[in-house]
C-alpha cells in the first residue's frame, strides 16, 4: 500500500480524518443535504462544505455527482501520495472500485423534479450509474487497464480491495487504485429508517442501549502495488495487505446469521490467506454498525475465531466517528486500520456509555499504543455477504 | 496453479423464453421477441423507442419456491430461476458438499430498478415514512446474488459486479479465476437485469435505444449502416463453473471450457458513451490471447457485444479490425439484436457458439456500413471451436472472454 486518500464527515483529505479519529469525538450531527424534517431521525455523517480543491474542470466538477466528487478527490490524494505520474496511460494500472448507490441522490433529484412537472437536466440522471465513481476515477487518472465496480452493499469496498489484491498477485496489474465512494441519499436514509435500523443519536457500536446505525458518506481510496513494483519506483510502502477472505451467510437478506458463522468463515479465510494465526492479530477494526443484531452477530463471529481471546483483542469501531459509508465502508475502514498501524496507536472509539454486558469486548475508548503487528478489518452486509482484510505493519 | 475451468450448466431466460433451448431457437430464427413498452406514465419522448425484449408474465414456480418468491424483487426471481436451471443441468444436488465453497458472482447494469423507483416515488410523493422496508432490502444491486446464495446455500464469496454492458463478462472472468486458482470449489456466475418503463424511457432520452424512422421500423441493427440504437432487454443468465477434473469426476456433461477473461478501460469515453480508444482496447485483447498461448488466427468465431449503437458498434468494429488485421475476420455473431442488451442473453449465446451449430442471420443487419468494413454472420452453420466474446460498455469499460468447445 503506497497511497491513501479519504473524504469523510471530518472533511476532505486523510489528515482531517486522522485528526478527527484521534480526537475521539463524532462528526455525526444534524445535516443539510436534504430536508429530513419528515424523518424519524435527523443525524448523519455528512461531508462538510466547503468542497476540497476541485480536481476537475469547473463545469465537469459541477456536473459530477457527490459520490463522483468524493471518489475523485480521494483517488487523486492517494495517487499523489503514491507518486503516480498522471495520466498513468499504462495498462498495468487498474481501478477496483465500490459503490452501493453511485449517483442515486442525483437521480432522486431528477425524478422528484420530473414528477413535480419541472424539466430537470438529463445529466442529473447520468450520475445514476453504480459504476459512476469508479469510471470517473479511471477517466481522470487515464487508466487503460482493468476497471471494475463492485456493488455488494456494505462489503463492496472490501471485496474491491480483495479483487485488487488477487489481480496484483496474479500479475494482471502492477498497481491498483482500490476504494469506494457513496453519498447520502433519501433511499438509503428512509430505507434504513423503515427497517428501524437508524439511531436517533450518533451510533454507539457495541455499547449498551445502542439504537442502530448512522448513515455516513465519503470515499476511501488505497493505492496497492506489488512490493517489487514499489521498490522499482522507489516508493516506501505504508503497510502491507496480507490477505483477504469473504463468505456468504446464505441465510437471510437483512439479518446477519445470529450465530456469526458466516462472518467467522470470512475471517478464518482471510487469516488463512494471510498465513496469520489469530493469536497474532493485534486489533480488529470491526464493522460495528451499532444495530443490536449486527454487533451481536459480529461478536459471535469474533468468539468463533478468537475463542478465549475474544474479550481481550482490542476492537475499534470507526463508524461511531464518521458513520456508515455503506459501499465505501470497507475502504475507509481499511484506511483507518492502516493509519493505526502506521502511527503505532489505536484511535479511541467515539461515543459515550458502557460496553454492552452481553458483548464482553475490549472496546478501545482511549488512545492506546500499538506495537508493530497485524490489524484485521471486517465488514458484514445485506444479503449475508461478509469480508475480512488482514493488514500488517510494513517491515522490509 | 491454474486448472482448466468448464461450464457444466447454463440457465437462461429472456424475451425468448425459458431455457437454453428457447435461446437457441430464437438465435436460429434470427428474430427478436419484442414487446411494446408501457408508455402510460408519459416518461417517454413522443417519437421515442417503443419496444423492448421483455420477459413478460412467465411461470417460474418450477424454479423458484413461490413462498420465497414473495420475498423477492423481479431481478431476484429471474436470477434464482436461472441459477436453478443451471444447477439442475449441472446435475448438482442440494446435498452436494461443494456448496460451502461455491462463489456467486453476478452482474447488473442498473440493479433492481422497479423497487428503487417505487422507493423514490414513495419518498417524493407520499413521504419517507411510506418507504417499504421490503422494497429497500430488495433494491440493493446484490439482492439477486444474495438470493441465489440463500437458495443454493452457496457460502463462498458473494460478489455483484456493476460495470454496465461489460459486467457479465467481467463477472464470469473473475469467477473463472477464482475456480481456476482453487480458491473456491465452483462458482455460479452471470448477469441479471429488469427493464422498467421508466428505465427504458430514460435510456431512450439519452439516445441509447433504436428508434423508428420514416423509412425504417424500430430495430437494433448491429454493424448496419442505418443503425441508430440498441434494443433494451431483460432476463437472467447463470453459468455453473467448475474445474474440468471435478466435472469429469462427477460425470457431468461439459458445455464449454472457459480459458480466461480480461478487461480494459478507454478513458476517452464519456460518462454514458463510448470513446475512440480502439487501439488500446485491441492491445488488451491481443494480450489476453497471448497469455493463453494463442493468436488471432486461433479464434474461430467472435460473439460480439455490438448492439446497434452508432458509436459503440464503430468502436467494436475498430477493435476487432485491429485484433484480426493480419489474419482476416472470423465469423461474427451479434446476438444482442435478438436477446436485447442486458440480462445475459449474449453470454448464453457465447456458450452456444462455442459448441457450434446452426444460427440464423443477424437480426436487423441488412446494409453493410462501408466505414466499418465488417459483416456479421449471415446465417448458417457455425463450426464452433474457440470463441472470443466481447462487450464494450458505455462509460469506457470493455471485457472479453475466451471460450472453447470442450
Amino acid at each position: 500500500m503506497t497511497g491513501l486518500g479519504a473524504v469523510s464527515a471530518w472533511g476532505w483529505g486523510v489528515e482531517a480524518l486522522a485528526r478527527g479519529l484521534r480526537g475521539g469525538t463524532s462528526a455525526i450531527r444534524p445535516f443539510k443535504r436534504f430536508d429530513h424534517s419528515r424523518y424519524r431521525t435527523h443525524v448523519a455523517g455528512e461531508v462538510p462544505l466547503p468542497l476540497g480543491p476541485c480536481p476537475l474542470a469547473r463545469g465537469e466538477w459541477a456536473r459530477a455527482s457527490w459520490a463522483d466528487r468524493f471518489a475523485l478527490y480521494a483517488a487523486l490524494e492517494a495517487a499523489r501520495q503514491a507518486g503516480l505520474a498522471l495520466p498513468v496511460s499504462d495498462e498495468s494500472v487498474g481501478v477496483y472500485f465500490a459503490s452501493s448507490t453511485g449517483g442515486l441522490y442525483e437521480s432522486e433529484q431528477y425524478l422528484a423534479q420530473r414528477w413535480r412537472g419541472l424539466k430537470p437536466r438529463l445529466s442529473l440522471f447520468a450520475s445514476q450509474q453504480l459504476n459512476g465513481p469508479g469510471d470517473a476515477v479511471a477517466r481522470r487518472l487515464g487508466v487503460t487497464g482493468p476497471v471494475l465496480t463492485i456493488s455488494s452493499a456494505c462489503t463492496s469496498a472490501a471485496l474491491a480491495l480483495e479483487a485488487a489484491m488477487r489481480d496484483l498477485l496474479e500479475g494482471e496489474v502492477s498497481v491498483a487504485v482500490a476504494g469506494g465512494a457513496d453519498s447520502l441519499c433519501e433511499v438509503t436514509y428512509s430505507g434504513f429508517n423503515a427497517l428501524r435500523a437508524v439511531d436517533e443519536r450518533p451510533c454507539r457500536p457495541y455499547r449498551s442501549g445502542r439504537g442502530g446505525l448512522s448513515i455516513g458518506e465519503g470515499a476511501g481510496v488505497l493505492i496497492l502495488e506489488t512490493c517489487k513494483n514499489a521498490a522499482a519506483r522507489g516508493v516506501q510502502p505504508l503497510a502491507e495487505l496480507k490477505g483477504a477472505g469473504s463468505s456468504c451467510d446464505a441465510s437471510h437478506m437483512t439479518a446477519p446469521d445470529p450465530e456469526g458463522a458466516g462472518a467467522a468463515l470470512a475471517i478464518a479465510r482471510a487469516l488463512r490467506d494471510a498465513g496469520v494465526e489469530q493469536e497474532s492479530v493485534a486489533f480488529v477494526n470491526v464493522h460495528g454498525t451499532g444495530t443490536p443484531l449486527n454487533d451481536d452477530a459480529e461478536y459471535r463471529a469474533i468468539r468463533r475465531v478468537f475463542h478465549d481471546r475474544a474479550s481481550q483483542v482490542p476492537l475499534t469501531a470507526s463508524k461511531a466517528s464518521f458513520g456508515h459509508l455503506l459501499g465505501a465502508a470497507g475502504a475507509i475502514e481499511a484506511l483507518v486500520t492502516v493509519l493505526c498501524l502506521r502511527r503505532g496507536e489505536l484511535d479511541p472509539t467515539a461515543g459515550e456509555g458502557d460496553v454492552d454486558a452481553a458483548l464482553p469486548v475490549d472496546l478501545v475508548r482511549e488512545p492506546r499504543p500499538l506495537a508493530d503487528g497485524v490489524g484485521l478489518s471486517t465488514n458484514l452486509a445485506f444479503g449475508g455477504a461478509n469480508s475480512a482484510l488482514v493488514f500488517a505493519t510494513w517491515s522490509q | 496453479m491454474r486448472e482448466p475451468v468448464v461450464v457444466s450448466g447454463i440457465g437462461t431466460l429472456g424475451s425468448f423464453g425459458l431455457g437454453v433451448e428457447a435461446l437457441q431457437a430464437a438465435l436460429l430464427s434470427g428474430r427478436p421477441a419484442t414487446t411494446e413498452v408501457d408508455r402510460s406514465e408519459s416518461d417517454h419522448a413522443p417519437c421515442g423507442a417503443r419496444l423492448a425484449a421483455l420477459v413478460g408474465r412467465v411461470d417460474l414456480s418450477s424454479w423458484v419456491n413461490p413462498a420465497a418468491a414473495r420475498r423477492m424483487s423481479g431481478p431476484s426471481k429471474l436470477a434464482v430461476a436461472a441459477a436453478r436451471m443451471a444447477v439442475r443441468q449441472a446435475g448438482l444436488g442440494d446435498q452436494d458438499d461443494g456448496w460451502q465453497d461455491t462463489a456467486v458472482v453476478m452482474s447488473t447494469a442498473f440493479g433492481p430498478a422497479d423497487f428503487t423507483e417505487r422507493l423514490i416515488r414513495a419518498i417524493a410523493i407520499a413521504g419517507p415514512a411510506t418507504a417499504s422496508p421490503f422494497h429497500f432490502t430488495e433494491s440493493v444491486a446484490n439482492a439477486p446474488a444474495a438470493q441465489i446464495a440463500i437458495d443454493c446455500h452457496a457460502r463462498g464469496p458473494n460478489v455483484t459486479v456493476t460495470q454496465r454492458e461489460a459486467g457479465a463478462l467481467i463477472a464470469v472472468g473473475r469467477a473463472v479465476a477464482q475456480v481456476a486458482s482453487g480458491r473456491v470449489r465452483r462458482a455460479l456466475a452471470g448477469s441479471v437485469e429488469e427493464m422498467t418503463p421508466l428505465l427504458h424511457a430514460l435510456l431512450d432520452r439519452f439516445g441509447a435505444l433504436a428508434r423508428a424512422t420514416p423509412e425504417l421500423a424500430e430495430a437494433a441493427r448491429p454493424f448496419d449502416r442505418r443503425r441508430n440504437g440498441l434494443l433494451a432487454g431483460e432476463g437472467a443468465t447463470v453459468l455453473v463453473l467448475e474445474r474440468e477434473a471435478d466435472a469429469a469426476a462427477r460425470g457431468a456433461t461439459v458445455l464449454a471450457r472457459v480459458r480466461a477473461g480480461a478487461s480494459a478501460f478507454d478513458p476517452t469515453a464519456s460518462r454514458v458513451g463510448w470513446g475512440r480508444g480502439a487501439a488500446r482496447l485491441a492491445l488488451a485483447v491481443r494480450a489476453l490471447l497471448a497469455r493463453l498461448g494463442l493468436g488471432p488466427r486461433d479464434v474461430d468465431a467472435v460473439v460480439s457485444g455490438a448492439s446497434g449503437t452508432r458509436v459503440g458498434d464503430r468502436l467494436e468494429a475498430e477493435v476487432l479490425r485491429a485484433v484480426f488485421s493480419e489474419t482476416g475476420m472470423p465469423a461474427i455473431l451479434s446476438p444482442k439484436s435478438i436477446t436485447g442488451e442486458y440480462g445475459g442473453g449474449h453470454l448464453g449465446a457465447a456458450v452456444l457458439a462455442a459448441r457450434g451449430g446452426e444460427f440464423g442471420p443477424t437480426a436487423g443487419f441488412e446494409e453493410p456500413d462501408p466505414t466499418l468494413a465488417l459483416r456479421p454472420h449471415a446465417g448458417g452453420s457455425l463450426r464452433g471451436g474457440r470463441v472470443l466474446v466481447s462487450s464494450l460498455a458505455a462509460g469506457g469499460a470493455g471485457a472479453w472472454l475466451v471460450l472453447e468447445r470442450a
